[in-house]
């Protein structure tokens, strides 16, 4: 007779974030789209001690290539190219959290109230998002800065306004699901007011979706800003990756790096925060992590 | 592997761990199933009976911790098949209804688009009107009207909801299905009709069956042997003549008392006093020791050994085999 | 004796889709009945008859289509959210299914201790926990701060079952509706947990409206015992003339149906054919005839009137005089 013992699945439960963490590490994806955002962070906040000049001094040679002394090159008015790349990550992570937190939010009050409402509420909700959807975003947002004038805030403000509805969506559907769902009756019998129902038990169950998805729209402002800067509606007063293309233009035929190094980090930023959307969407659904498609426990 | 039975399960240990402690939930439990059996597992609530059966389907959650000496079925060692492997087997040799059947089902989705896709787990060339026939065929066996297929689980009775996954189990003809707790929210006539269905199974085609109940009633209408567990331990097995009727284990004939008979007055009905032990601690001596009304000193610090009567298997030191 | 609730010719009727006419499932159709202070109705009925969906309108967490529904001499019906907030302690209920009866990211403590706290139960966080812990280990989970922590698919049906009933009975409600509360019980801990809720009853005065399919267990709680069929009631009657003396045809059938532990493994059921009729688009006259194997003419004609046939015992059936 054999006596084999044998252990099959050995895993710690911890506190929430390590099971978190856990699930997440199961995206490969989710792991590099996070190590990058975490450089990103840091160059951010360091900022100053990172870059070896200021991103406006004008001292050194036009157009240098890339050397030791100037990694990046420097461009058409002698401005170290690099420098301006770490201070460009500020502004491009500041409008990716800023624009894409913001609709979030909004997003989320809009579709958790309108799913779990429903009625007319819902419905007139439903047409407004139907609305936005339809209409060309970027356009939208194209005549707003026209219109307002084109400070970073504004940027931002408009970019969240514009992007909302898909996280309505988003949260509608769940918190359509989740009103069926013999806990909100329970919360309801025992009496918790409907505001109430909401905060704590509708959206905390039914935010994952959207906070995926937010991860993806941080790349889609930072693209969006990138653009408008490269159409020459970026805000004057900063520096950014979109603009510094603008900005070279002319000169990116001979100077490549004048281009190449900007586009490449907005592809990088781009790319990480789609690569955590990946990792949250395992990190939320643990389901997914199992490949399999029957109906389990 | 020679003269195996159908089923056999050696020493299965499974605990969960927590934060700061690790819930045993099966202890050694070990018992051999032949084809064409219909095993009632009873036991106290929280005796690990559900946890037994995910871990035989190897759906445990990811805190759980699986081992063994033996888990074979059907000639297949079940402990060393790969996720493929087991997704082959499940639903389609080996199929479980949930506990949870009520929890099971997709909210957003009609229950047809559901049943459909484990259709096409497995058989993946047949039509949708096809399925739609084969389904309703399938539902009115146990008595449940085809435009449920067109309905929302959130729209469905609990009775409802459990015959959907009874029927859900049936789909691939298993050789071996286990009912978690399916007849809790069935009344005694469909209950009556399912368990006639399950009878007609086993005896056209061969099935074997494992069916967790509280109800004792359930076991003596259709189960041939029955498994008593408590806190993991597997106490009694044998035959239902002789297990329910005349039982050996303390536990066991405090269970069969506490049963409420519909024929007999209308007395107090009482429960084995004290509760189940912590779980999360090993135990030393006997199981039941704490609530046992029989104990013997020995009780307290020596495992009982399993005593083999027959087929009458009992872990009690007052019986000797 | 007081009147704690009274319904009066309540409906609910669901709408289902179906292209050219609308067609309505009946699941609760003209029914009337009340409750007295400190009495338990039971409820017994097939599956998908419109048990849980009475308990719910009767509650008010799903709006009726007609009737009046008095609580504590209010009519509730019709009223608004915020004003039914008044009455929401008062009337409490445990849900069918208890898996999904908790919040998914709250620990059970928490899901216990916030209703409390926002019906003013206990004087401090520290006195609720301790109320907490009390009855839960009456309700056999011991040791109570070792569930307190977890989350709810940590535990077994038969645990979250129990924690589902205390919650409910942390409120003090002056009425329940225990809907299956104790259908994943076994035998011994269901007496204890169904002592506990008489005894609750006894300690409280709090009416219950118990729905069940175990008929056994309806005999113990009940005083009365209401027999509904596809959404109408069949029979009522106190619990002891009802079982001894079943008078509809259904309820005779209900009671021959129900499983039982005596030795002689077949028994000679009344047998009722064919399938639950679905209250759809019901025809006219008794819901029963088409399965009833008395029926005469009149009875798909003409719908039954409610007879008092003894005192306190109505039942609906031409058959009857
Ligand atoms: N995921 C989990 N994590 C930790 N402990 C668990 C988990 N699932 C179950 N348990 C614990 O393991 C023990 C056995 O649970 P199991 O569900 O197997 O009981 P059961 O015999 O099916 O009971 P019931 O009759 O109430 O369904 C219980 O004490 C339960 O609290
Ligand atoms: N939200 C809904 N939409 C449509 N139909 C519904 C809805 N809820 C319940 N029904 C229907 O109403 C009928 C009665 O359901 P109910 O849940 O009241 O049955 P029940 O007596 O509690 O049965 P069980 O014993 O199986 O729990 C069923 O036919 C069911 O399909
Ligand atoms: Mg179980
Ligand atoms: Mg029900």
């Amino acid at each position: 007779m054999e006596v084999q013992t044998e252990v099959i699945v050995t895993r710690r439960k911890g506190k929430n974030i390590i099971k978190f963490w856990h699930n997440y590490r199961q995206s490969l994806y989710g792991l590099i789209g996070f190590v990058i955002l975490l450089l990103f962070i840091v160059v951010a906040v360091f900022a100053p001690i990172i870059s070896p000049y200021d991103p406006h001094a004008m001292k050194g040679e036009v157009l240098l290539s890339p050397s030791i002394s100037h990694p990046m090159g420097t461009d058409h008015l002698g401005r170290d190219v690099f420098s301006r790349i770490v201070y460009g990550t500020r502004v491009s992570l500041s409008v990716g959290f800023i624009a894409a937190g913001l609709s979030a939010i909004i997003g989320i009050f809009i579709g958790s109230f309108s799913g779990y409402y429903g009625g007319i509420v819902d419905e007139i909700v439903d047409k407004i998002v139907d609305t936005f959807l339809m209409i060309p975003a970027f356009f939208l947002i194209l005549i707003i800065v026209a219109i307002f004038g084109n400070s970073i805030f504004y940027i931002m403000l408009v970019i969240g306004l514009t992007t909302w509805p898909q996280n309505a969506r988003l949260m509608r559907a769940q918190a359509l699901s989740l009103r069926e769902r013999t806990f909100i009756m329970v919360a309801r019998a025992t009496g918790e007011s409907s505001i109430r129902i909401l905060f704590t038990h509708i959206i905390p169950n039914g935010v994952y979706p959207v906070l995926a998805n937010t991860a993806l729209q941080m790349g889609g402002a930072i693209l969006t800003e990138a653009a408008l800067s490269f159409l020459g509606l970026g805000d004057p007063n900063l520096v950014s990756w979109g603009k510094m293309i603008y900005q070279a233009r002319p000169y990116m035929t001979f100077a490549w790096w004048t281009v190449v190094f900007p586009g490449i980090f907005i592809v990088l930023a781009v790319v990480s925060f789609s690569f955590i959307g990946d990792g949250l969407q395992y990190a939320f659904n643990p389901k997914l992590s199992v490949k399999q498609k029957e109906v389990s426990a | 592997m020679l003269n195996m039975p159908f089923m056999r399960l050696k020493k299965v240990d499974i605990s969960y761990k927590l934060e700061n402690a690790s819930v045993k939930a099966v202890r050694s439990f070990s018992c051999d199933i032949e084809k064409g059996d219909i095993v009632g597992i009873v036991g106290e609530s929280g005796s690990g009976k559900s946890t037994l059966a995910l871990g035989i389907m190897r759906l445990l959650p990811p805190n759980a911790l699986l081992s063994a000496e033996i888990m074979s079925f059907d000639g297949k060692n079940i402990l060393n098949l790969n996720q493929d492997e087991l997704r082959r087997i499940r639903w389609k040799e080996i199929s479980i209804v949930f506990q949870k059947a009520m929890n099971a089902l997709s909210p957003v989705h009609k229950i047809f688009t559901q049943m459909y896709d484990v259709i096409t787990a497995h058989s993946s060339d047949i039509p949708k009107g096809r399925a739609y026939k084969m389904l309703t065929e399938l539902f009115g066996k146990i008595n449940l009207p085809s435009k449920v297929l067109n309905m929302y689980p959130h729209e469905l009775s609990g009775g409802m909801m459990q015959r959907v996954m009874i029927a859900m189990s049936l789909i691939h003809n298993p050789k071996m299905i286990i009912f978690d707790e399916v007849t809790t929210a069935l009344d005694v006539i469909t209950q009556g009709q399912l368990l006639d269905e399950i009878k007609r199974l086993v005896k056209e085609f061969g099935l074997t069956a494992i069916i967790i109940t509280h109800d004792i009633g359930v076991v003596n209408e259709v189960c041939n042997k029955v498994a008593v567990m408590y806190a993991g331990e597997l106490l009694e097995y044998g035959r239902v003549k002789d297990v329910i009727f005349s039982p050996l284990h303390p536990y066991t004939k405090a269970l069969v008392k506490s049963h409420p008979d519909l024929r007999i007055g209308n007395e107090l009905i009482k429960g084995i006093p004290g509760s189940l032990p912590d779980l999360t601690y090993p135990s030393k001596g006997c199981i039941f020791y704490p609530r046992c009304d029989v104990r013997l000193d020995l009780c307290k610090d020596v495992k009982p050994k399993i005593s083999v009567l027959g087929d009458h298997i009992v872990k009690c030191h007052r019986i000797q085999g | 004796m007081e009147r704690i609730l009274e319904a009066k010719r309540l409906k609910k009727y669901y709408p289902i889709r179906k292209i050219g006419r609308r067609s309505y499932v009946k699941a609760v159709d003209n029914i009337s009945f009340s409750v007295e202070k400190g009495e338990i109705l039971g409820i017994l009925g097939e599956s998908g008859c419109g048990k849980t969906t009475l308990g719910r309108v009767i509650t008010r967490l799903e709006t009726e289509n007609g009737g009046d529904i008095f609580f504590l001499g209010n009519n509730i019906s019709g009223i608004n959210y915020r004003k039914m907030k008044n009455f929401r302690q008062k009337m409490q209920v445990i849900f069918q299914n208890p898996y999904d009866s908790f919040d998914p990211r709250m620990t059970i403590i928490k899901s216990l201790e916030t209703p409390m706290k926002l019906l003013n139960i206990g004087q401090s966080k520290k006195n609720r926990i301790e109320i907490i812990r009390d009855a839960m280990e009456k309700a056999k989970l011991t040791p109570a701060y070792d569930y307190l922590e977890r989350y709810p698919h940590e535990l077994s049906g038969g645990q979250l079952q129990r924690i589902s009933m205390l919650r409910s009975m942390l409120l003090k409600p002056s009425f329940l509706v225990a809907d299956e509360c104790v259908s994943m019980l076994d035998a011994s801990v269901r007496a204890e947990v169904l002592n506990m809720l008489l005894q609750f009853r006894s300690e409280l005065e709090t009416s219950i409206l118990f729905i069940t399919h175990d008929i056994s267990v309806a005999k113990y709680m009940c005083d009365r015992i209401m027999v509904i069929y596809a959404g109408k009631v069949m029979e009522i009657a106190d619990a002891k003339e009802l079982i001894s003396n079943p008078m509809h045809p259904y309820t005779k059938a209900l009671i021959s149906y129900s499983p039982t532990i005596s030795p002689q493994k077949e028994r000679e059921r009344f047998t009722i054919a064919g399938e639950v009729v679905t209250p759809i688009d019901p025809p006219p006259g008794c819901r029963f005839a088409s399965r009833c194997p008395f029926a005469k003419g009149i009875c798909r004609t003409e719908e039954p009137e409610m007879k008092e046939i003894s005192p306190g015992h109505f039942v609906a059936c031409h058959l009857i005089d």
